[in-house]
């Protein structure tokens, strides 16, 4: 798989300030608030800080993932950034280029793939989504047709560009976005969530193309639920939480949060709640949080004193039926749900349960 | 290749796309093209009734119908296109892409007139063959004048309404509520002396009382077509000098309350 070199894309020269070391994004104190109202008869006009002072820098041919629960501010920031959204205070640039001034410049240079169903003209074939894309992105005439078999080619769909995309499954949706995003050769791309709703060979496929287009230095702002997905790929994480960027580093130095600890997973059939406030309540335990499964719940269990404990925590299940137990190194999901629970907003089960629903 | 070029050929490109999708729809269809017949039809039938059969009464109603048709399908093409676009998502595509959405914009609006024009060719064909309506032209070689102009009204008008969808979700409220009373204050079926001195005013504003008076005035003589093809004209720049200000207006509105992804 291999990503197509460059087209005829109309000029788009770097800005006069533009130099190597340039963020290719950069997000400074980003505020948007939202107006609403609530109520049917007396109408109460209120508001809504979706992101609340958000700031980070991506540099040119880095993965920046962004993490963070449903309503942390992701979509909004990503909006933002790629002139959808006119932030309420603070500023922000791609490659130099100011998001609120310099719209169209801004345009040339980004491409983004928002996941889900929707950005496709359904009723049309998979070429002609393509087509129309093309010239709305600027692609000259004669380099269409190469650049979108190229992509096609790239995003596994030759052959089946021909069929109505209302016939498409949502992973082959999916990577149409994909090879819609790309059309113009973008030197940075928003993926916003573009695994959600996708089987396990979809998503590593995704994954696959996302690593190419890294590889052919490109910028990628990434958001996305798999904890996995964004350790495996990015080179750098921020975590976003209630508006606000909670954690910033590479998967390592948000996993050194939690590097001194230990996670004992518990499986039982059937626990109480009580119990679970037991465990809570071990002066050697640091967190507990629950995922339930079908007949059981997993109980995981975060403590500073590796598994000495393991004899005592059962000692509080004398009454549950317990199944296997296991030892590990915390994961980049746990030091997630660690920060998110523990800068508010949610607890680290209610964390945990987005994450799973989410998956 | 050079903006000019790029530019037409970027209208021409969203034209086409568009008239594909519109004829995807199978209630676009339905308005398009079995609607002016049925205006067409009511029209021969309550003239015949009042006794007015001449051949150039019996041409007044079929192109009053069709133009009934064409009026309704750019209401229906620009309005429901966009509206369409936000259930699909893809109008945040179209606003954020690098061309201009202006231009994005035209292409859409005059697809779905050109697309219209085929109401005023049916009730002309409807009427020759059910109703034996002679199918003459007082001055041939302006009709085609006429109807171009007319076209550039109307799309032209049909942007500036247009503009209201890019920002309301709701305002397919407006283009109901702009069809009807259209047909009536531009005298589409009956004429508009019948109608109050201040109604007819409001007409004058308004694209297809002029494209009306240029074809028919081109196809039967019943008003000089150069003066009508005229106001289409100077109401076409008008109407478009006003979209783009108001487009530019909407768009900002639009990124600043957040209404391009509600549906």
């Amino acid at each position: 798989m291999t990503l197509p070199p460059p087209t005829g894309v109309p000029a788009a020269g770097p800005p006069a300030t533009e130099t190597r070391d340039t963020p290719a994004i950069e997000a400074l104190d980003l505020v948007r608030t939202y107006d609403t109202h609530l109520g049917v008869v007396r109408r109460r006009r209120i508001k809504v800080e979706a992101v609340r002072g958000v700031s980070f820098a991506v540099r040119p041919g880095e993965l920046f993932g962004l993490l963070g629960p449903n309503g942390a501010g992701k979509t909004t920031t990503i909006k933002m950034l790629i002139t959808l959204l006119l932030p309420t205070a603070g500023s922000a640039r791609v490659m130099g280029f100011d998001v609120i001034r310099d719209t169209t410049e801004v345009r040339r240079r980004i491409g983004y793939v928002f996941g889900g169903d929707r950005g496709l003209y359904d009723r049309v074939s998979a070429l002609d989504n393509l087509r129309y894309f093309a010239e709305l992105y600027g692609v000259e005439p004669s380099e269409q047709k190469r650049r979108i078999g190229a992509l096609l080619e790239m995003v596994g769909l030759t052959g089946r560009e021909g069929e109505k995309v209302e016939g498409y499954s949502r992973g082959m949706r999916q990577r149409l976005h994909i090879a819609r995003g790309l059309l113009h050769d973008p030197e940075v791309v928003f993926l916003d969530e573009p695994s959600i709703g996708l089987d396990p060979v979809g998503a590593r496929e995704l994954r696959q193309t996302v690593k190419t287009l890294v590889d052919a230095g490109k910028t990628v702002l990434l958001t996305t639920h798999y904890m996995f997905e964004a350790d495996a790929l990015c080179d750098r994480i921020a975590v976003i939480n209630d508006g606000k960027i909670v954690a910033q580093g590479t998967g390592n130095d948000l996993k050194a949060a939690v590097a001194n600890r230990t996670i004992i997973e518990i499986e039982t059939f059937g626990v109480a709640p009580e119990t679970v406030d037991q465990l809570r309540a071990d002066p050697d335990v640091v967190e507990v949080n629950v995922e339930e499964r079908d007949q059981s719940q997993i109980l995981l269990v975060q403590s500073e004193h590796g598994t000495r404990i393991t004899q005592r925590l059962l000692g509080h299940l004398t009454d549950t039926r317990v199944g296997k137990v296991i030892a590990r190194e915390p994961t980049l999901e746990d030091a997630y749900v660690h920060l998110i629970a523990a800068t508010g907003g949610t607890d680290g089960a209610a964390a945990r349960a987005a994450l799973e629903t989410a998956s | 290749m050079s903006t000019l070029p790029r530019s037409l050929r970027l209208v021409w490109f969203v034209t086409w796309f568009n008239v594909r999708m519109l004829l995807a729809s199978e209630f676009f269809i339905l308005t398009t093209f079995i609607t002016p017949l049925i205006f067409a039809t009511l029209g021969f039938l309550l003239f015949h009734a009042g006794g007015e059969t001449a051949g150039q009464t019996l041409l007044y109603v079929a192109l009053g119908s069709g133009m009934m048709g064409v009026w309704s399908t750019t209401l229906f093409g620009c309005g429901g296109a966009i509206a369409w676009q936000r259930w699909e998502g893809t109008l945040e595509l179209l606003v954020t892409a690098p061309s201009r959405y202006d231009h994005i914009l035209a292409g859409q609006t005059f697809g779905a007139v050109v697309l219209g024009f085929y109401g005023i060719v049916a009730t002309l064909a409807w009427g020759a063959l059910l109703f034996g309506m002679p199918i003459a032209a007082t001055f041939p070689l302006v009709l085609p004048i006429s109807i171009a102009a007319a076209v550039l009204a109307l799309g032209s008008l049909g942007m500036l309404i247009a503009t209201s969808f890019v920002l309301y979700r709701h305002a397919n409220a407006l283009g109901n509520l702009l069809e009807y009373p259209i047909w009536l204050v531009a005298g589409l079926l009956v004429p508009v002396t019948t109608l109050p001195l201040w109604v007819q005013a409001i007409g004058w504003l308004l694209a297809p009382k002029w494209g009306m008076d240029a074809i028919r005035g081109a196809a039967i003589g019943s008003s000089p077509p150069w003066l009508s093809i005229g106001m289409c004209l100077v109401l076409a720049v008008v109407y478009y000098v006003a979209a783009r200000v108001m487009l530019r207006v909407v768009l900002d509105k639009a990124r600043r309350d957040a209404t391009l992804a509600l549906r």
